[in-house]
């Protein structure tokens, strides 16, 4: 009887050392999110603080009346920020396990192409256009933050 | 290596489980103060942004269409929120499950500490 316990017990001494030689050699940890981006929040707040300080001096310097605020003047810095949104987004294309942050800026490089679309077409902005622009991509950034900053979660060490 | 005893703790899966599950639970409860307070600063900026939006229609600075195309932009805005919402979930549920698992891996070595 002691016999077949003592067997017994070898043979769970035997399958954990099988599963724990498993679990090291595949590392096995639990990976939902990417690893948290130091150099990629420093961008979007950058990118943010100047698509903010974009709309402010547009809306500020700028007036309504006279053609002041013509396309052709902000175009170059259109195109500035819309080759930053799509740096954003191939860096968070190309991350695994990274889907979210990806479609947060697709969101925000697609809404950004609609509302120079329509300073394009319009050759002019109102005040309360400004105002909308201004809040729904701070707002956007704000998501985007959120999310890389909430990666940090993922990577602290188990208390 | 030790002699085996046949009255030694081998490996107690209840207890073992038992404190994963602990293990998960205060992670989850450490963080979800995360959540909340970043959705509710998610429905402030909506609240404020439907705000200027209803403002600036009374005043007439934004047409009936241009209106219906803001509010077709908020469900992506709200989209984007809700992305942010299931990483920060997400990386929660990574940590739970990683400290889950140090806690097996912590009860194997222990194991291997005792009897070899």
């Amino acid at each position: 009887m002691k016999t077949m316990l003592l067997q017994s017990r070898f043979k769970i001494q035997s399958l954990l050392i099988l599963l724990a030689l498993s679990l090291s050699f595949i590392s096995c940890k639990v990976q939902l999110v990417a690893p948290y981006d130091d150099g990629m929040v420093q961008q979007i707040e950058t990118t943010a603080k100047e698509i903010d300080r974009f709309y402010l001096i547009m809306l500020e310097v700028t007036a309504e009346e006279e053609n002041g605020r013509a396309y052709a003047i902000f175009q170059e810095q259109y195109i500035n920020f819309e080759v930053e949104l799509n740096s954003l987004l191939t860096k968070n294309k190309v991350k695994p396990v990274n889907e979210h942050s990806a479609r947060i800026c697709e969101i925000t490089l697609q809404l950004w192409r609609k509302y120079k679309a329509e300073h394009k077409e319009q050759d002019y902005l109102s005040d309360g256009e400004i105002k909308l622009n201004r809040k729904t991509f701070d707002d956007l950034f704000f998501a985007m933050l959120s999310a890389e900053k909430g990666k940090q979660i993922a990577n602290n060490p188990p208390e | 290596m030790t002699n085996l005893q046949t009255n030694d703790p081998i490996f107690d899966i209840n207890e073992v489980l038992a404190q994963m599950l602990g293990t998960v639970k205060d992670t989850v409860t450490d963080n979800w103060e995360e959540v909340k307070s970043v959705a509710n600063e998610f429905l402030n900026r909506r609240k404020e942004r439907l705000e200027l939006l209803a403002e600036l229609t009374l005043t007439g600075d934004l047409p009936i269409e241009k209106l219906k195309s803001r509010l077709e932009d908020e469900k992506l805005v709200f989209e984007a929120e809700l992305h942010a919402i299931a990483i920060i979930s997400k990386a929660i549920a990574q940590k739970a499950a990683n400290a889950a698992l140090d806690v097996l891996y912590n009860a194997i070595k222990k194991i291997f500490e005792i009897k070899l």
